[in-house]
């Protein structure tokens, strides 16, 4: 009998490989740290998804359900892996709730860590209540309580939305752009504009990044449609007037120095590399990239190798990563694995 | 401190007191000039909104500042300070008091309309300036322009009338805007009428600069288009005052 394939987080990327080993008669087993599966958009509480506009707990929990309903799936949550060793096809895998398992192949899928506004408290985060995170508006709207400021629960008529917060920063040593995040703002601002009609949301920008059809969907139709405001500044800082926040910068179009109140403030945070790194990368064997992310070898020829034969990987764990890349990352990996387990020989020479 | 660049300045944004000391050190004059700083402190919201009520100015809420429409633009290119890109930004994020200050240069698009193709946005920016002219006359920043006396002269005889007599809206027109009617280009004209046009011609001319005829049944087409006009108007005036 065919030993399974260890998959470590069950996130979008972690529940498509699954799924996909699932598909082919494969057995895996899916560790999670966290007691429930669906990685980031379920554990987050996001709202409706970027680009589909589905909800997160109906497109990401139609996953989960898919994989819990496979038997040759064995879900282990609140669970990490401690220990693994071993060779392509014959690796040992130990988790921390004591078990062990041979396992033939790992696919790491452990994903990012959301960037931590208290790391830039000139923009007020931690210091004024109303000032929030991208990931704090998507639980708002997902739990059906609208978009409230949450020092006092009124209905802002003033939002500015900051983008990169964490993102492309050398002063907080992270250079990398996160992606997804103009897109997510331009996507909140309209679901802000829907519900509030008569709340104005402005958007901070060094840069807008809504890559590819995002273009037309997102960065167009939320001015075109929404009549959502762009600005070119990256803010100084944001204070308080005890009333309202007061969002300091420079308008670079302009040329002017910019002092506007506001009642809402909103980080669009970036995609860390996951805190477990440099413990995954210790377990595993695997290298890390330069800015902390688990390297993906060469992807001409396949997708989802690291440095190590036999562990893979795949989604946001190799950097920041949309839903739909990570989903397709965990299918190509899986595919991977298949392929390299035909022929683990050479590789391991 | 002497300020050097005080050309770069604009001039009300410089503070000279004749007489000052400070902590004992007399800083009289030019040594007590200061440049007060010009921050935005607020959006008003409203401005964008008026200039997109009035006809030409519905799509300025797309333009992303890209700049094709100052670039391509025929008054730029003598003028810098026509920068229409700019103008938007100003309406756009309410900058009021920036838009004034050159509120007696926006008139002078010559709706050449090559801003219009350049834009990739469709923001259609002649409209938008045409809009803005509106805007500062409706809001009394400027006084009537010529083309808007031209264009009422006009509108008032076709809705009267049905018809257009030339001579009636020029001498209106000309009336309206404080110009003498005789100007040497126009008595020159009206000579070389006399002198070449048949006489028949002559006389139906004539005729209709001192009777004024009305195209049959056109009471009712008139009345049509003065409703219209009234809606629209009250359309914008709601609008601007709201
Ligand atoms: C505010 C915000 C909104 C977003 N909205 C969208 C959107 O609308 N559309 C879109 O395409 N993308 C969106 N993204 C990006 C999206 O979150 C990621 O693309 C996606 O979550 C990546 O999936 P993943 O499976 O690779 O990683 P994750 O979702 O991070 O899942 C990783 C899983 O691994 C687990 N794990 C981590 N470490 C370990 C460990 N050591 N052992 C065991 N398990 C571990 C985690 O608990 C987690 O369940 C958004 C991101 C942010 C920050
Ligand atoms: S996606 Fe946009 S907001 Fe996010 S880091 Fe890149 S440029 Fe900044
Ligand atoms: S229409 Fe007016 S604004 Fe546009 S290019 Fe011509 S002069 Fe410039
Ligand atoms: S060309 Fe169009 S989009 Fe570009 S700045 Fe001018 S109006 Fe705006």
């Amino acid at each position: 009998m065919t030993k399974p394939i260890l998959i470590v987080g069950g996130g979008p990327a972690g529940l498509a490989a699954a799924h996909s080993l699932g598909t082919v008669g494969r057995s895996s087993i899916l560790v999670e740290k966290e007691d429930k599966l669906g990685g980031a958009p379920i554990l987050s509480g996001y709202a409706k998804l970027v680009p589909s506009g589905e909800w997160a707990k109906d497109a990401i929990g139609g996953m989960v359900d898919r994989v819990e309903g496979d038997s040759n799936i064995k879900v282990l949550t609140g669970t990490t892996v401690t220990k693994f060793d071993g060779t392509p096809g014959n690796f040992t895998a130990e988790f921390s709730n004591g078990d062990n398992a041979q396992v033939e192949a790992a696919v790491l899928c452990s994903g990012f860590t959301h960037f931590d506004s208290i790391n830039k408290p000139e923009w007020g985060f931690g210091t004024f209540p109303d000032v929030v995170t991208t990931t704090q508006v998507e639980q708002m709207i997902s739990s059906g309580q609208g978009v409230r400021c949450p020092s006092d629960g009124r209905k802002p008529q003033r939002v500015a939305i900051l983008l990169c917060v964490g993102s492309r920063d050398r002063q907080i040593g992270r250079e990398w752009c996160s992606k997804i995040c103009c897109t997510v703002s331009s996507n909140l601002a309209m679901e802000i504009r829907e519900e509030l009609p008569e709340c104005h949301v402005y958007i901070y920008y060094m840069d807008i990044r809504t890559f590819g059809l995002y273009e037309t969907k997102y960065y167009w139709r939320s001015q075109e449609e929404f009549k959502v405001k762009y600005i070119k500044a990256r803010i100084a800082e944001v204070t308080s007037d005890g009333e309202k926040l007061i969002v300091k910068g420079e308008d670079t179009l302009v040329k002017r120095p910019i002092t506007i109140p506001f009642d809402m403030v909103v980080h669009a945070i970036g995609m860390d590399p996951n805190v477990d790194n440099p413990q995954l990368a210790d377990i595993f064997g695997v290298d890390l990239e330069e800015h902390g992310h688990i390297a993906a070898e060469n992807r001409y020829g396949a997708m989802g190798h690291t440095s190590r034969p036999g562990v893979f990987v795949a989604g946001a764990a190799t950097g920041p990563e949309t839903i739909d890349d990570s989903i397709a990352q965990g299918h190509a990996a899986a595919m991977s694995v298949l392929s390299e387990l035909h022929q683990p020989v050479d590789k391991s020479a | 401190m002497p300020i050097h660049e005080k050309s770069l300045i604009r001039p009300e944004n410089l503070k000279t007191h004749e007489e000052l000391v400070i902590d004992g050190v007399d800083v009289s004059g030019h040594w007590s000039t200061f440049i007060e700083s010009r921050v935005v402190s607020d959006y008003n919201e409203a401005m964008e909104d008026e200039i997109a009520a009035l006809p030409g100015g519905e799509n300025i809420h797309r333009c992303w500042q890209c700049g094709s429409c100052t670039n391509s633009c025929t008054v730029n290119a003598i003028n810098p300070d026509f920068n229409p890109r700019y103008w938007i930004y100003l309406i756009r994020m309410g900058m009021e008091d920036e838009l004034l200050r050159d509120k007696d240069i926006i008139w002078q698009c010559v709706s050449c309309n090559k801003c219009t193709y350049a834009c990739p946005r469709d923001v259609f920016p002649e409209g938008v300036m045409k809009a803005t002219a509106h805007w500062l006359e409706r809001k009394g920043h400027t006084p009537k322009s010529p083309s808007m006396h031209f264009d009422e002269v006009f509108t008032e005889q076709v809705i009267k009338t049905g018809k257009i007599e030339e001579s009636r809206t020029i001498r209106r027109f000309f009336s309206r805007t404080k110009q003498g009617l005789m100007q040497p280009w126009m008595i020159e004209m009206v000579k070389r009428l006399l002198r070449n046009l048949p006489v028949g011609l002559l006389t139906r001319m004539g005729l209709a600069t001192f009777v004024a005829p009305k195209t049959r049944g056109w009471s009712s087409a008139a009345a049509a288009m003065q409703e219209y006009i009234d809606e629209q108007h009250e359309k914008q005036e709601q609008a601007l005052s709201s």
